[in-house]
């Protein structure tokens, strides 16, 4: 299957990356700002920037599961967005396999590295356009990427792909309203894993389902990824969720990274005050327990007019003056691991 | 332990939802009962019938819905046979609910202030000024700041986690003998949902509140409540002490909803899946409901719907299983060590 493929691969722009030493993507400094607006008749302007994205140093190996974790609004969606190139960046860079997506490049160049980046949305019942049967909506990416493709090649690759996510070849036929909310979802990894992308940004693929249907798309995700030699960010709120699939997690808050760090480290050697909160927070499923849990005060700061310095520091039960006026940078303190405070567990 | 009256005690209803593609039988004779004081665990996946089960206590069906069998008895009194009138000083006086989204939950265009003191009068039976004050001690209680300001405040100007503190406030100054909290934090973030968690456990000790707890989060319940409900398709299949129901299970469905749950296991990539969908309610399964998921189904399961069988009086144990007394589902030491285990290591 895969060398049926490689006859569309035309272009070699990635002959300077070596995968075994490179990440295959790479967020430098990263920001995405919003600007918010006022309007008058004669002209508009620019009162204040929504931070979404504020600086996110961020990499991903080839072949891994990284795990992106942090509450709502903290910003997640919009770096991923930025990451397949959906939107520009205000400021900062993406590395693809060495290349910064957002140089000047042709066509041509533009598009093998979409059809390489994929991403998979948040929300199933969104995502689709309802008025398109499953076929057409899987077809959509090999009229983009593959024009040349015969239309019999494209529909049996869509039933093809349609097997490989556990739905049958009657389901093409139908569109999306008619199917459960794990069933949609295996639609949109269907979509994305079609034309054999090489990077999938899942975001909160699992967040909407029953713990049932998740574990079900959670292995198939799995299988997915051996079959296919997948790369991964995995975005998720539920910390369990990151555990079980991530090699490596990354913890966000407002705009930024916090730490990042192989799994078993995160949560064993757990070094940023905010991710030893957020695991603190976790009920967990045994009832003879009681547990001491750090609960933090007050509310996810709005990242509007996020506090000075550490982002964090209005939460912080270690916060000290220095972390109001210095904003810590994202620094590797044991080997692969990563955390951005002054004062780390570590 | 001494044997702890019931406050609410519901026998074998019915509710059933009239629609164009056919009646949607909800609830399928569900029984159970919260005591005196007791926090209690209503537990199942999207459509089981959580909160139709809360709905037809409080009579609050939508119009196309009715409960068409059954008792309810609350305090001895069975409200399904209650005039509107009494049934209306019920509602808030004596059983308060907490709705699933905080937003729907509070009238937008009112100020905090309207929508507080007003019930708490009529509630109370105390003046408009008492009632301010009761109102702003409540709000003062659960944690918001500044609350003589803040209750003139509409409810867009709280986050999502101020939102449900205002509704437990309100809830609470009715001095209520039952809460129901309809999935209280779904809706938030992990760090708010702890705040939010702590803060129901903490009124339901001080008050001596019986609650019952509606949520898919088996951590929750794991930490909140006493003794849990378990419901699948319309129907309560297991009933029993928090810590009996987690350890050892009597019925399938209830292994394999917590056997779902993501954990560190020996083989990290494979969750336990239970294969199918929840069940639809119009024409549900025969016999057994999950028998179309069931790995021990045998043809009886198919044909006969199973007894509810009170397995040990004194903890109020409860299993609808044909074949639970064959079943050894009790679950091992280091099953339940690696369900929690993302708190242990950190
Ligand atoms: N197009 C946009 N215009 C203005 N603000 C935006 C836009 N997209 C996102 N935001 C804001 O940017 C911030 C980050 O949003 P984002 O969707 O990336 O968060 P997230 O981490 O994915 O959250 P969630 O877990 O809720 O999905 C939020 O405050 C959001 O309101
Ligand atoms: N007004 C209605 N008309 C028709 N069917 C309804 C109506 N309200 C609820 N139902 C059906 O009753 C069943 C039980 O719904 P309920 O809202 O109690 O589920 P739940 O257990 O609270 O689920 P969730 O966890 O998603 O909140 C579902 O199949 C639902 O579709
Ligand atoms: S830098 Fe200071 S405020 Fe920020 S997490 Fe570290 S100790 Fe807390
Ligand atoms: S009655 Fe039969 S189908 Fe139902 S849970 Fe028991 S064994 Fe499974
Ligand atoms: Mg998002
Ligand atoms: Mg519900």
């Amino acid at each position: 299957m895969v060398s049926t493929f490689e006859k569309y691969e035309a272009i070699d722009m990635f002959s300077e990356w070596n995968p075994k030493t490179d990440p295959i993507i790479n967020l430098i400094n990263l920001k995405k700002w919003f600007p918010i607006s006022e309007q008058s008749i004669l002209f508009s302007r620019v009162v204040a920037q929504i931070k979404a994205v504020d600086g996110v140093d961020l990499f991903l190996n080839k072949g891994e599961t990284l795990g992106l974790v942090g509450e709502s609004g903290c910003g997640k969606s919009t770096t991923a967005r930025v990451a397949v190139k959906l939107e520009e960046p205000t400021e900062g860079a993406v590395y693809f396999k060495g290349i910064d997506i957002f140089q000047p490049m042709t066509r041509e160049e533009e598009l093998a590295i979409k059809r390489q980046l994929q991403m998979v949305f948040q929300d199933p019942y969104s995502s689709l356009n309802p008025r398109r049967m499953v076929l057409d909506l899987i077809r959509e990416p090999f009229d983009i990427h593959f024009p040349d493709m015969t239309y019999e090649e494209k529909e049996s690759r869509v039933l093809e792909i349609l097997a490989k996510v556990g739905l049958e070849d009657y389901h093409a036929l139908r569109y999306p309203h008619e199917f459960s909310g794990g069933q949609r979802q295996r639609i949109g990894i269907a979509r994305a894993l079609a034309i054999h992308p090489e990077v999938v940004l899942l975001d909160e693929p699992v967040s909407a389902l029953d713990v049932s249907v998740q574990a079900q798309i959670l292995n198939l995700l799995h299988d997915l990824q051996v079959e296919f030699n997948l790369t991964y960010m995995f975005i998720a709120h539920d910390l369990s969720v990151i555990k079980h699939v991530s090699d490596r997690v990354a913890v966000m808050y407002l705009g930024k990274i916090m730490e990042m760090s192989p799994t078993g480290e995160l949560f064993r050697k757990t070094a940023h005050p905010y991710s030893v909160s957020l695991l603190s927070a976790i009920p967990r499923p045994d009832p003879r327990i009681k547990k001491d849990r750090i609960i933090l005060e007050g509310d996810v700061p709005s990242p509007i007019n996020p506090p000075s310095g550490c982002p964090f520091h209005p939460r912080c039960y270690k916060a000290q003056e220095i972390c109001s006026k210095v904003t810590p940078n994202l620094e590797e303190l044991e080997a692969g691991h990563f955390v951005a405070c002054h004062f780390p567990e570590i | 332990m001494k044997m702890a009256k019931p406050i609410l005690d519901v026998q074998d209803i019915y509710t059933y939802f009239y629609t164009e593609s056919g009646v949607v039988e909800a609830l399928d004779g569900v029984s159970f009962d919260v005591n005196q004081g007791e926090p209690v665990g209503i537990v199942g996946e999207s459509g089981c019938g959580k909160t139709v089960t809360a709905k037809s206590t409080l009579r609050i069906l939508d119009k196309n819905g009715k409960t068409v069998s059954g008792k309810i008895i609350y305090k001895g009194i069975d409200l399904l046979e209650l005039p509107d009138l009494q049934m209306r000083k019920i509602r808030g006086k004596e059983i308060a609910m907490i709705f699933q989204d905080p937003m729907t939950s509070l009238n937008p265009i009112f100020k905090i202030d309207d929508q507080m003191t007003e019930v708490i009068a009529l509630h109370r039976d105390c003046s408009k000024k008492e009632a301010l004050e009761y109102a702003i001690e409540a709000l003062e209680q659960v944690g918001i700041p500044d609350p003589a300001t803040r209750i003139n405040d509409y409810p867009h100007q709280f986050s999502g986690g101020q939102r449900q503190r205002v509704f437990i406030a309100r809830a609470l100054a009715l001095q209520p003998s039952l809460l129901i909290a309809d999935e209280p934090t779904t809706a938030l973030d992990v760090t708010i949902q702890a705040q939010i968690l702590e803060l129901i456990k903490e009124m339901q000790r001080k008050h001596g509140l019986a609650m019952m707890l509606i949520t898919h989060n088996l951590g929750v319940v794991a930490e909140t409540t006493k003794r849990v409900h378990i419901f699948y398709g319309g129907r309560v299949v297991e009933s029993g002490p928090t810590e009996d129901i987690f350890i050892d299970p009597k019925h399938p469905y209830t292994r394999a909803l917590f056997d779902s749950i993501p954990s560190l296991e020996k083989d990290k990539h494979r969750l336990a899946t239970i294969p199918g969908l929840v069940p639809r309610l119009i024409n549900p399964p025969k016999g057994c409901r999950f028998h179309p998921r069931c790995k021990f189904a045998t043809e009886i399961c198919m044909r006969e719907r199973p007894p509810d069988v009170l397995i040990d009086k004194q903890k109020g144990r409860r299993v609808q299983c044909h074949h639970f007394e064959e079943l050894d589902l009790h679950v091992d030491e280091s099953t339940i060590k690696e369900r929690s285990q993302i708190i242990e290591e950190a």
